[in-house]
C-alpha cells in the first residue's frame, strides 16, 4: 500500500469507528416499547417502509420534484459506486476499456447531478434559508470525491489527489449531515415500525 | 436568570437523555433538501420559508447539536447549532405551537423518513418543561385536570342535558323504555364523548344513542369520566396526560365494561388508544376502539339496518389526521359512507394523504393564532368546494368546529355532520 493510500485508509478506519459508535448507540438504546395493542403487521410494514413507501409515486418529495428526485438518485448512485471503486483501487483492480467507459459516463452524470443540486441550494431562497455551512460542504466534498474518482478511473497518475480527497471525505463524514448514510436506515426502520404498529402501512387506500 | 437556566437544563435533558433510539434518529436524519415544503399547508398557504416542516425539525436538532454533539459543541457554525436562549425559545413557541397542527402529512412525504410531527411534539415537551405552553392551550388542559372535562361542564348541567336528550330519544323511537344509561356497571360498552357534544352539539349524542338503541347494545355513559379528549397530548406534558388518561382507565375498570368506545374525536381517540398505554406504561385489560369502527361493525354484522335513500344530498368525507394518517382507521368510514349515503364524493387528496382541516394540534384552543389558522384553512375550503358536496361528514368534533368556521369564512354553503349523525339519519327501526 502506498503512503497516500495509507492516509486515506486510516481516514476510512476513523470514519468506520465513528459510524460504528453511532450504530451501536442506536442498537443499545433500542426501539421504543409500545404498550398499545398492535393492529398491524411489522413484518410487512418495515420492509414496506424501505421499498413500497419509497416508490416515487407515493411521495410528494419525489413526484412533485421529479428533476431533483432523479438528480438525487443519480448522485447517490454515483457516491455508492465511488465508494466501491475506492476499495477496488486499493486492491489495484483493473477494468476493461468498456467498463471504464461506462464508469466514466456514469460518474460524469452523477457529478453533473451533484453540481445541479449545489446550484439549486445556492439559488433557491427557500433552500438557502434552510441550509447551514455543513450542507454546502457535504455537497462539495462528495462531488469532489466523485470528480477525483472519475480522474483516478481515467489515469493512475491522479491517485495522490484522489486519496487526499477520499481522506477528507472520510474524516468529515461522521461530523455532519453525511451521517444520514447511517441514520436514513434507522429513520426508515422507525417509521415502518410506527406506521406498521398502527396498521397504517402497508398503505391500502391509494392516492 | 437561575430559574431560566434550571428550566433550560430540564428541557435539554429531554434531548441528552433519550429513552430510546427514535429521537436521536430523527434528530440526525434531516438533509435539508426542502422537499417537504409542499406537503405542509402552512407553507402552501403562505409561501413563507419559515414554515417549511424541516425548519421545525431544525430548531430542535440545532439545539440537540449544540448541547449533545461534538461538532455542535466545538464547531457550532458548521451545523447551524443554536443556544437555547430567549430568542430561540420564542421561535420555538411560534413554530411548534403556532405553526404546526401535528397532522403528520410531511412525515409521510419526507424524502428520508424524518418523523417531523414527533420532533415537533418533542419540542413542545421541551417548552412544557420550561412552562412556555401558550396560556390559552394550557387553560384547556387545566380545565380537564381540575374539573374532569376540558369545558368545565358541571355534572348537574351534563346530567340535565342527557335527561333532555333521553326524552327526545324516547319520542323519536317511540319507545318509553329507550334510554341513555348513566354509570351502569358490567355493560358491554363504555361510551365516551367530546365535551363539545353536551356543550354545543347534543344532537350527536342523540344520534349515537339512537344507533345503540337500534343495535340493542348494552352500553353506558359515565358522569365521572366521559371526556375522550386529552389536550395534554398537544402540550406534550406527560404528567398531565397521565392524569387524564388514568381517569378514563380507572373508570373502565370501575364500571367493568368490556369495550371502551372512543367518541368521534381524532386526537382523543389517538391519545387514549395509542398514547395512553404508553403514558401509563401498561397494556389495557379491555378493548379500545373508535366509534367509527363500531359503526362499521354494526353495519357489516347487520345489527343495524340502513336506507341510504334517506341521505340523498351529495356528501364528502373529511379524514381527521389523528384518526386516519396517525391512527389507522382508514377504510371503515368509507364503508359507512357507501352504506349510508346515495352520493358520496371523495376529496382530492383523501385518506392518509388528506390535508388537515387546520384546527388540529391544539390550534382551535390557541386564539392568538386564529388568523394563521384560518389562512391555512383555504386549502381545505378549496378541497371541499371542488367536490361540489352539500354536506361534509367528519368523525371528529374538533374538525366539525373548524369546518364550520371554514364554511362561514369561505361561504361554502355546506352542512357539517358527524358519521353517527348520518348513520342515525339512515337507520330503519324495526
Ligand atoms: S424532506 Fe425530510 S429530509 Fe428533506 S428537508 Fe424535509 S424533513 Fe428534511
Ligand atoms: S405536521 Fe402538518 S402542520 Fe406540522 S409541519 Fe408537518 S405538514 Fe406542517
Amino acid at each position: 500500500m502506498k503512503f497516500y493510500q495509507l492516509v486515506s485508509f486510516t481516514a476510512f478506519l476513523i470514519c468506520l469507528i465513528s459510524l460504528s459508535y453511532h450504530f451501536f448507540r442506536l442498537v443499545k438504546l433500542g426501539s421504543p416499547k409500545d404498550y398499545s395493542s398492535k393492529i398491524g403487521n411489522l413484518y410487512s410494514a418495515i420492509p414496506y417502509s424501505f421499498i413500497g413507501a419509497m416508490n416515487p409515486l407515493k411521495k410528494e418529495s419525489a413526484y412533485l420534484h421529479y428533476p431533483t428526485y432523479a438528480a438525487g438518485i443519480l448522485y447517490h448512485s454515483g457516491t455508492f459506486i465511488s465508494f466501491i471503486l475506492y476499495f477496488l483501487f486499493l486492491f489495484s483492480f483493473s477494468f476493461s476499456d468498456f467498463l471504464q467507459y461506462i464508469l466514466i459516463c456514469g460518474l460524469a452524470v452523477s457529478i453533473a447531478s451533484g453540481i445541479g443540486i449545489f446550484i439549486k441550494r445556492v439559488s433557491l431562497k427557500k433552500l438557502r434559508y434552510l441550509s447551514c455551512p455543513d450542507d454546502y460542504i457535504s455537497n462539495l466534498l462528495v462531488t469532489a470525491f466523485q470528480i477525483f474518482t472519475l480522474l483516478a478511473t481515467i489515469s493512475e497518475s491522479n491517485a495522490t489527489y484522489y486519496n487526499i480527497g477520499a481522506a477528507l471525505l472520510f474524516l468529515y463524514l461522521p461530523l455532519g449531515k453525511l451521517k444520514h448514510s447511517l441514520y436514513f436506515f434507522a429513520a426508515r426502520f422507525h417509521l415502518g415500525y410506527y406506521y406498521g404498529w398502527r396498521g397504517i402501512w402497508p398503505v391500502k387506500n391509494h392516492k | 436568570m437561575d430559574n431560566f437556566k434550571n428550566k433550560k437544563d430540564k428541557a435539554i435533558r429531554i434531548l441528552s437523555e433519550p429513552k430510546d433510539s427514535k429521537l436521536i434518529t430523527h434528530l440526525n436524519s434531516c438533509v435539508h433538501c426542502g422537499l417537504c415544503a409542499e406537503s405542509c399547508m402552512y407553507y402552501l398557504a403562505t409561501n413563507d420559508e419559515k414554515y417549511i416542516p424541516a425548519k421545525k425539525v431544525d430548531i430542535i436538532s440545532s439545539i440537540y447539536q449544540r448541547y449533545c454533539t461534538f461538532t455542535g459543541k466545538y464547531f457550532p457554525v458548521l451545523t447551524g447549532s443554536k443556544e437555547l436562549d430567549e430568542e430561540t425559545k420564542d421561535e420555538m413557541i411560534d413554530l411548534l405551537f403556532g405553526a404546526c397542527t401535528l397532522c403528520g402529512r410531511c412525515t409521510k412525504h419526507c424524502s428520508i423518513g424524518v418523523d417531523i410531527s414527533y420532533v415537533v411534539r418533542t419540542g413542545r415537551q421541551m417548552l412544557s418543561e420550561m412552562d412556555m405552553v401558550p396560556a390559552t392551550l394550557q387553560s384547556t388542559v387545566n380545565a380537564a385536570v381540575q374539573t374532569g372535562n376540558n369545558m368545565s361542564i358541571p355534572t348537574e348541567e351534563f346530567t340535565d342535558t342527557l335527561a333532555w336528550l333521553e326524552d327526545e330519544l324516547k319520542n323519536e323511537v317511540n319507545d318509553p323504555m329507550a334510554a341513555i344509561p348513566l354509570n351502569v356497571t358490567n355493560t358491554n360498552i363504555l361510551y365516551t364523548l367530546n365535551p363539545r357534544e353536551p356543550k354545543f352539539f347534543p344532537l350527536s349524542i342523540s344520534a349515537m344513542a339512537k344507533v345503540f338503541y337500534a343495535a340493542k347494545e348494552s352500553w353506558t355513559l359515565s358522569t365521572i369520566m366521559y371526556d375522550v379528549t386529552n389536550y395534554a397530548y398537544f402540550t406534550s406534558n406527560n404528567e398531565e396526560a397521565i392524569i387524564i388518561a388514568q381517569r378514563l382507565y380507572d373508570e373502565m375498570l370501575n364500571l367493568n365494561s368490556n369495550r371502551c368506545i372512543l367518541a368521534e374525536c381524532g386526537h382523543g381517540s389517538r391519545a387514549f388508544r395509542w398514547e395512553a398505554p404508553n403514558y401509563l406504561r401498561k397494556k389495557f385489560p379491555f378493548e379500545v376502539i373508535t366509534a367509527v369502527e363500531l359503526l362499521a361493525e354494526y353495519i357489516s354484522s347487520g345489527r343495524i339496518k340502513l336506507d341510504k335513500e334517506l341521505n340523498k344530498e351529495v356528501m364528502t368525507l373529511h379524514d381527521p389526521c389523528n384518526l386516519v394518517r396517525e391512527g389507522g382507521v382508514i377504510e371503515q368510514q368509507r364503508y359507512i359512507m357507501k352504506n349510508t349515503v346515495c352520493n358520496f364524493v371523495e376529496m382530492t387528496p383523501h385518506g392518509t394523504e388528506n390535508f388537515c382541516c387546520g384546527g388540529g394540534g391544539g390550534q382551535l384552543a390557541m386564539s392568538e393564532y386564529n388568523e394563521r389558522r384560518m389562512k391555512i384553512a383555504e386549502i381545505k375550503a378549496e378541497q371541499i368546494r371542488r367536490t361540489g358536496a352539500k354536506v361534509v361528514v367528519t368523525p371528529c368534533h374538533n374538525c366539525v368546529d373548524q369546518l364550520m368556521q371554514i364554511d362561514n369564512k369561505f361561504k361554502l354553503g355546506v352542512k357539517i355532520k358527524t358519521l353517527a349523525e348520518i348513520v342515525a339519519d339512515a337507520i330503519i327501526l324495526e
